[in-house]
């Protein structure tokens, strides 16, 4: 398969790369990686005018702790991440997604942190070659009026599967944007739009920089996911969640931040399942499980056909991979050590 | 349309050449210094079958731009034997009948040659997760494994380790 044309650019430094996008905006296309970008190209999903490679920017790569945030650079490989000891203890839920990103071969070494954050949206009928699309109307995302995942949808279905940001989410990070106007912050769970056309409040000359993860002390995280394939597949369920113990000592759980992936157009933060949690022993089985089943409860709504599974099985799936991730959490030493 | 040169060191040899911007390391290979091991299956990053190191690490050839690589390494599945001789990994391959059609064999070995790099003596685990990338539509899996896991500490119980050519006239 072809690659479409387009030219190429290598800044040598971040202001050159803002430069080219203010030049270009929606026609700049930012190569990291290039494993979710090219793929699309291929697709001719997105025809980007240019490419600005941030080959030469080694210093978006590195991850580092201060005042209180563990900071990722955008451009840090995924292999990095899992490899990172500073990450698998302050962040392990954060490993563990990683490790589920692809397969080795392909994302870990050239894939990176900030280009699994900025997947875009998938959907079964929208990820397909042109020939293939070329049989039908164009869907929602593909510049059409139908939606092949909701029968009569007004809107596009597609659906966040990044195991990265399901995880991030749940680990309440906060991303650091940069242009040639300036420098902005985020928090993760705003910075998705719930449009599945457009996902992420980001503007065409932004530039993702950084993503920091507050160190929360005592805090644990798990994720866990489901998928056809244990390798090179989206996870069709998954399932990030934090958990901080009471800071009174009480061997019980503060707050917890419950989010479920791949079921919405966005990681879905599930506040009113989350609160529930707090004041619940970290042994409390019985409680972890029902805050699985009302995951679920809360999650099921938001499901479209959009991933090759079915949906009532991908829906009562929920409820698993979210106690199943609690279960984990609550088992970390960090957190036995609380209670 | 615009060309830029680049440096690629292929098998450690270094070539020189003026790629155009949409061409990826996958097709530069095969079409430009016609290395026709690697091979596009899929073209997406799914089967594997173009899988090459670059600068000792599997990645996807298919999913990677020449340009990107420019100033490289890079070893495709012609770098792996030494003339005539073979690496140990590719006879294992052999012994073990790790081969059937044989297209998803080079990414398969480039896989597994960055893996016994990492760690020379990988349990089934470690060489499952690492070709986990890598699509076989035949052998259903169990030779390939079983050959990487020998390749380099043939196993007493397996009988495909310790099979001797003896010159001798099979048929």
């Amino acid at each position: 398969m072809r690659l479409p044309q387009f030219t190429y650019q290598s800044p040598d430094t971040l202001e050159g790369v803002l430069a080219v996008l203010d030049e270009y905006r929606d026609q700049a296309g930012v190569l990291a990686g290039g494993t979710d970008l090219l793929v699309r190209m291929k697709h001719r999903l997105t025809l980007p005018k240019v490419l600005v490679s941030l080959k030469h920017l080694d210093t978006l790569s590195y991850i580092k702790e201060t005042s209180g945030m563990l900071c990722i650079g955008a451009k840090t490989p995924i292999i990095d991440v899992i490899r990172s000891e500073r990450v698998g203890q302050q962040a392990p839920a954060l490993v563990q997604a990683c490790e589920r990103i692809g397969a080795v071969s392909i994302q870990h070494f050239r894939g990176t942190m900030g280009g699994n954050i900025l997947q875009d949206n998938r959907c079964i009928h929208y990820n397909q070659s042109q020939f293939h699309r070329s049989g039908r109307q164009p869907c929602h995302k593909d510049g059409g009026k139908i939606c092949y995942a909701r029968d009569e949808a007004d809107r596009c279905n597609s659906t966040c599967q990044s195991d990265g940001a399901t995880a991030l989410t749940a680990l309440d990070a906060q991303l650091t944007l940069n242009s040639t106007r300036g420098e902005r912050r985020v928090a993760l769970d705003a910075f998705y739009t719930t449009d599945g056309i457009h996902p992420f409040d980001m503007q065409p000359d932004e530039l993702l920089t950084q993503i920091d993860i507050p160190v929360v002390p005592g805090a644990v995280s798990a994720y866990e996911r489901l998928s056809f394939r244990s390798a090179i597949d989206y996870p069709i369920v998954c399932a990030g969640v934090r958990l901080v113990p009471d800071p009174d000592d009480s061997g019980c759980i503060g707050s917890a931040r419950i989010v479920v992936g791949a079921m919405g157009r966005s990681p879905l933060f599930l506040a009113q399942v989350s609160r529930s949690l707090a004041g619940v022993t970290f042994d409390d089985t019985a409680a972890l499980e029902k805050a699985g089943k009302d995951a679920m409860n809360a999650a099921a709504a938001f499901a479209a056909h959009n991933a090759g599974a079915e949906l009532a099985y991908r829906q009562a799936m929920v409820e698993k991979m979210v106690a199943r991730a609690l279960t984990q959490a609550a088992a970390r030493p960090s957190a036995r050590k609380a209670r | 349309m615009q060309t830029i040169d680049i440096t690629l060191t292929i098998n450690e040899q270094t070539h020189t050449l003026a790629v155009k911007p949409n061409d990826t390391l996958l097709e530069v290979v095969r079409d430009y210094l016609d290395l026709t091991g690697s091979k596009e299956g899929c073209g997406q990053g799914v089967c594997g079958s173009c899988t090459v190191l670059l600068d000792g690490h599997p990645v996807r050839a298919c999913l990677t731009l020449a340009l990107e690589a420019d100033g490289s390494a890079v070893t495709t599945v012609e770098g792996l034997a030494d003339g005539d001789i073979l690496s140990p990994l590719q006879q294992s391959f052999i012994d073990h009948g790790a081969v059937q059609c044989g297209f998803c064999t080079p990414g398969m070995l480039i896989s597994a040659t960055a893996l016994l790099k990492e760690q020379p003596h990988p349990d089934r685990k470690a060489v499952r997760k690492a070709l986990s990338g890598n699509i076989c539509r035949c052998t259903g899996y169990a030779k390939i494994v079983d050959a990487v896991e020998h390749a380099a500490r043939p196993a007493s119980g397996c009988p495909d380790c310790h099979t001797k050519d003896t010159g001798e006239d099979h048929d």
